[in-house]
């Protein structure tokens, strides 16, 4: 079968994509990527979108991108560079702000500006995390059990999973279970006092999803915060020179070196099913490309509802995958200015510009914005989480010029009145008018802007419901029930055919994992001759 | 005080009775302290106006556990449950009606009016979950087990539970981990398209809770309302008033040789050496035992009863945390006569609901989330004298009404001002729905969270000791590491709903207790 065509076709040059091409690659498979865009990264992307202006478009920050990858694809090698992203800062509506860098005893003291208790506690509350996070951290990497089979490499897998629990002491073992069922307001409250912390820090607990801070299941992302390893080091992120879409194209550069073959603007179109087993690709051109494994790096919703044939899927998977839930929650505005912005509360250039600016100053703040979505409209007053990559990069931007890039929240996919193009103008007017309030100048420096939908992610980058991670990223759905309960092994009811994607665990963010973890499941089936 | 007591049982809420029962039946010497003049804590029944008697707080018992009714001979001491059937009589935003009942094909036939297809998904839903409580129920019965010291013996228990759920089948074990964790709207959005019979199964699981129905991990909720089919009941009201099912319990108590005294409020917990030693009474009086059981919640208990240098820090502050804030009123209403329901068709409506949609429910939420009581709050009618005419004169009514949100801590002004505006904006919905109801009314007593802690003892006014949200639940509760009842104080136990397996009137909390107290006390024996 092999001989006739490759042993893996990958739907997707996503970063996922790419990943698990490079494993396949670098085991020795012959591996075929099709991209429909004409660049690669899918979300991970950075294109020149004004001339001079390249913007990253989708993908801002880089936190999760598993380090074992980085290292067995020898990423670095092939163009990939982090440039530490380490402050942090929060303006507030009075003129105040939080601001502080990497450094813990900065970041103590320029929280004890609000609260000498939650100073206090910062340290502890950090470490708590960071113990958390390297307790979770393996467990992105594993392939989830199936809790009902009783096989015997099941059982061996669970007890693994047991062993694991066992390493936490009561303290961390209760952590985890708060952490999975709380929300994250809820949680913080346990710590802190002052709303700029909380806010900020319950902000990455609803990224991506819609979900509020006071909406249970959203603490257990506060442990990704903390997962950010850049070489090695704990709670740092980073900024990819060149933009997230360099990250993409080191990857696919490191598959080539395995012997990778990249066609992008190539649209796949069906998966060729035949008696229950995945034969090749059909393309938009009509061309079909027959391969051993199909690997598809689509969402779960793109790859089971349209690229196959519901008549080859069992009822009930197709109720789940129809179940999960993609309803995207965010918008991405991205600014080419003239120059650097003057906030309000510290209008000076400095070394706050240079990491996350977080427009969210307290907790009702977020949950307010929530609360718009919940009934259908974008916030009036969104939360902003910004970055200024030129600051750190500066050949993204035409010399003296800059970059704003800002992840926008709450933008649902559904609106109750109008269309995403309808009103794609006024979501990014509404934007500018809430960061004026923190940057009265920001009309006159706007060179360009552009707008970028839930609509839009699902309409130009493939995110069935502009989910920016494939699916929400609630407990209900993640480890073994990522994508549907009984199928969070990669594999899929039809044989052969395998999801690599951000819909797979451990989920979204520019992780790897998926890819990483898909290609390891592939390979095994490979050698058992299970395909 | 040597020849104190073996226990002394805080609070005589049916909890703590339950409690006091077993461990009397157990040969010990128990006496039973309850502030009020009367026992029974929230499962009360009071004359709201001379002939009327009204549930003050408990008006449904559906979750009462079998054994605690069998090994208490409850009936022979005079309980009588009497089904609510329909169970729920729902009125939609167009005022169409939508009856459940008990009966799943029943309910279904009124479902099919709606749709087709909500009918037939709902006989399969009953079925699921029901099979979910079935495999769940026996833990109700058990301490929760301490995650990380687990003996062979609990280590084998949960294997073989695991065994047996895997009886679910593929499909309902894939459903039974993801269902408890997600929204209602979500959940219920995958089940059903009737709008109606979405919110209506919501206010299920939201009663007296503190979220809404896009709240992740609201949906375990909804288990309740079909848990009383596992044992083949149903949710019911007690003949001639919850407090019966009180007096009930204490008769038992009384049997088993432990001694009931009312207007007995205890001041503090008194210790030695980080032991409990007895109670001290508000009158001074002191009375020594060798094991203090609260029933009180574990706020009122371990941080009001106890001096703070007898816990830890860090054990002071994860109770502090415990979510406890009420958020659910109760109004109780004496009537002269019961108007009818607008559309009416001549069936009986024993328990009326309105919430008619999913946004209407998490909208009162939402005004909650902001510490307002809810401009457009949803609410729970039960009308016991329906079932059970002697609990008003004849022809005449009494109507206990749930009514949410009505947040224990308001951010503006204080339910002093805020209370009578609540009760009417309730009163005035209802009268909509049944016209006529307003000049019916013969007495009105409205309870806030705040009135309810003041009566009750009830911290935060909250009706189940604590928020029963999944991360408060099971080894979690009251707190992560002290969820067997016991707490940092050596022989003081926890053993109302602040514990395992949770609020409602299941008698769990205090049957499970006692057990552990006299596990403990057989292994402090044998040491």
């Amino acid at each position: 079968m092999a001989a006739t065509g490759y042993d893996a076709i990958v739907i997707g040059g996503g970063h996922n994509g790419l990943v698990a091409a490079a494993y396949l690659g670098k085991a020795g498979k012959k591996v075929l990527v099709l991209e429909r865009r004409r660049v690669l990264g899918g979300a991970a992307v950075t294109e020149e979108v004004y001339p001079g202006f390249h913007f990253t478009e989708l993908s801002y920050v880089c936190s999760l991108m598993r380090p074992e990858i980085i290292r067995e694809l020898n990423l670095p090698a092939h163009g990939f560079q982090v440039i530490p992203q380490d402050a942090s800062f929060t303006p507030l509506p009075d003129g105040n702000y939080l601001y502080y860098r990497g450094d813990a005893q900065e970041a103590i003291d320029a929280v004890s500006r609000f609260s000498r208790t939650d100073a206090e506690n910062l340290s502890s509350f950090s470490q708590l995390m960071t113990r958390m996070a390297k307790f979770v951290a393996p467990m992105l990497m594993m392939t989830p059990p199936d809790l009902h089979s009783l096989w015997p490499s099941n059982l061996m897998k669970l007890r693994e999973l047991y062993k694991h629990f066992k390493t936490l002491d009561e303290e961390e073992f209760h952590t985890f279970f708060q952490l999975m069922t709380m929300s994250s307001a809820d949680y913080l409250d346990q710590w802190f006092e002052s709303e700029p912390l909380k806010a900020g820090m319950s902000s990455s607990g609803i990224i991506g999803t819609l979900l509020g801070p006071r909406s249970p299941g959203t603490a257990y992302v506060l442990i990704h915060h903390y997962m950010g390893e850049i070489d090695g080091s704990y709670r740092s992120w980073g900024f990819v020179r060149g933009g997230t879409g360099a990250l993409s194209y080191s990857i696919a550069h490191a598959a080539e070196s395995y012997g990778v073959e990249i066609r992008s603007s190539t649209d796949v179109r069906h998966v060729l099913v035949r008696n229950g087993r995945a034969i090749g690709v059909e393309l938009a051109s009509g061309e079909k490309i027959h391969a051993r494994t199909v690997v598809s790096n689509a969402d779960p919703k793109r790859t089971f509802l349209k690229l196959v044939e519901r008549s080859d899927l069992p009822q009930d998977f197709v109720t789940s995958i129809e179940n999960f839930n993609v309803i995207g929650s965010s918008g991405k505005v991205n600014l080419a200015l003239k120059e650097l912005p003057r906030f309000r509360a510290l209008p000076q250039a400095g070394p706050h510009l240079t990491g996350v600016i977080t427009i969210g100053p307290d907790l009702d703040y977020i949950e307010e914005a929530y609360d718009d979505a919940k009934y259908g409209d974008f916030s009036r007053r969104p939360y902003i989480d910004m970055c200024l990559p030129t600051t750190l990069d500066r050949t993204m931007a035409p010399a003296g010029k800059h970059i704003m890039s800002m992840f926008v929240q709450y933008a649902p996919f559904n609106l109750r009145k109008g269309t995403w193009p309808e009103r794609r103008e006024e979501f990014g007017d509404t934007v500018v008018d809430t960061i004026e309030e923190y940057i009265p100048d920001i009309r006159k420096i706007i060179l360009h802007r552009q707008v970028i939908t839930p609509w839009d992610i699902d309409n130009e980058f493939g995110l069935t419901g502009g989910n920016i991670f494939h699916g929400e990223l609630t407990p209900d759905q993640l480890f073994f029930l990522r994508p549907a309960p009984g199928w969070a092994a990669y594999r899929t009811p039809i044989k052969a055919l395998y999801l690599c994607g951000s819909g797979a665990h451990p989920g979204g963010g520019i992780m790897g994992a998926p890819g990483a973890n898909a290609a390891r499941e592939i390979l095994k089936d490979m050698r058992l001759r299970k395909v | 005080m040597a020849d104190g007591y073996d226990v002394v049982v805080i609070g005589g809420g049916h909890n703590g009775l339950v409690a006091a029962t077993y461990l009397g039946r157990a040969g010990r010497r128990v006496a039973v302290l309850e502030r009020r003049s009367v026992l029974g804590g929230p499962a009360t029944t009071e004359e709201i106006r001379p002939g009327f008697r009204a549930p003050t707080g408990a008006a449904l018992v559906g979750m009462l556990r079998p054994e605690v009714v069998r090994d208490l001979q409850l009936d022979q001491h005079g309980l009588q449950l009497i089904p609510v059937d329909p169970v729920v009589t729902s009125i939609g935003e167009d005022g169409r009606i939508l009856r459940l009942w008990n009966d799943p094909a029943k309910a279904a036939a009124e479902i099919a009016k709606f749709s087709a297809k909500d009918a037939d998904a709902y006989i399969k839903f009953h079925d699921f979950l029901v099979g979910l409580a079935a495999t769940l129920d026996p833990i109700m019965m058990r301490t929760p087990p301490n995650a990380l010291a687990m003996g062979t013996g609990e280590m084998l228990y949960y294997l073989r539970f695991a065994l047996r759920a895997r009886r679910l089948g593929k499909w309902a074990i894939g459903q039974a981990l993801r269902f408890p964790q997600m929204a209602l709207r979500a959940s219920l959005g995958e089940w059903f398209e009737t709008e109606l019979l979405k919110a209506t199964l919501s206010v299920d699981a939201l009663l007296g809770r503190w979220a809404g129905p896009w709240s992740p991990g609201t949906s375990f909720g909804v288990l309740h309302r079909f848990w009383p089919a596992v044992h083949g009941s149903a949710w019911a009201i007690v003949r001639g008033g919850t407090g019966v099912l009180t007096d009930a319990i204490a008769a038992a108590a009384r049997a088993a040789g432990v001694t009931i005294r009312t207007d007995a409020a205890v001041a503090r917990i008194t210790t030695t050496d980080g032991r409990a030693t007895g109670v001290q009474l508000e009158s001074g009086e002191a009375i020594a035992a060798q094991v203090v059981a609260s029933s009180a919640d574990a706020k009122r208990t371990l941080l009001g009863l106890l001096a703070p240098a007898d816990l830890e820090l860090e054990v002071q502050r994860r109770i502090q945390h415990m979510r406890m804030e009420g958020a659910v009123a109760k109004i109780n209403l004496a009537l002269s006569s019961l108007p009818k329901l607008k559309g009416d068709d001549g069936v009986a409506a024993p328990r009326i609901r309105y919430g008619p949609t999913l946004e209407y429910l998490e909208r009162a939420y939402d005004d909650a989330k902001y510490g307002k009581a809810s401009a457009h709050p949803y609410f729970d009618v039960t009308i016991p004298s329906l079932l059970d005419p002697s609990l008003a004169p004849s022809g005449q009514h009494v109507m206990s009404i749930l009514a949410q949100f009505a947040p224990y801590h308001l951010r503006r002004g204080d339910w002093k001002t805020e209370k009578g505006k609540f009760a009417d904006r309730v009163v005035d919905r209802l009268d909509e729905l049944m016209p006529g109801l307003r000049t019916a009314i013969l007495a009105e007593q409205v309870l806030t969270p705040v009135d309810i802690e003041e009566k009750f003892g009830l911290t935060g006014g909250h009706i189940y000791q604590g928020e029963m949200s999944l991360d408060q639940q099971a080894f979690l509760r009251p707190v992560p590491g002290w969820g067997q009842y016991r707490t940092p104080i050596q022989n003081l136990y926890l053993v109302g709903s602040s514990a395992h397996p949770g609020g409602g009137i299941t008698g769990g909390p205090g049957h499970n207790a006692a057990r552990q107290i006299l596990h403990d006390w057989g292994r402090a024996a044998r040491a």
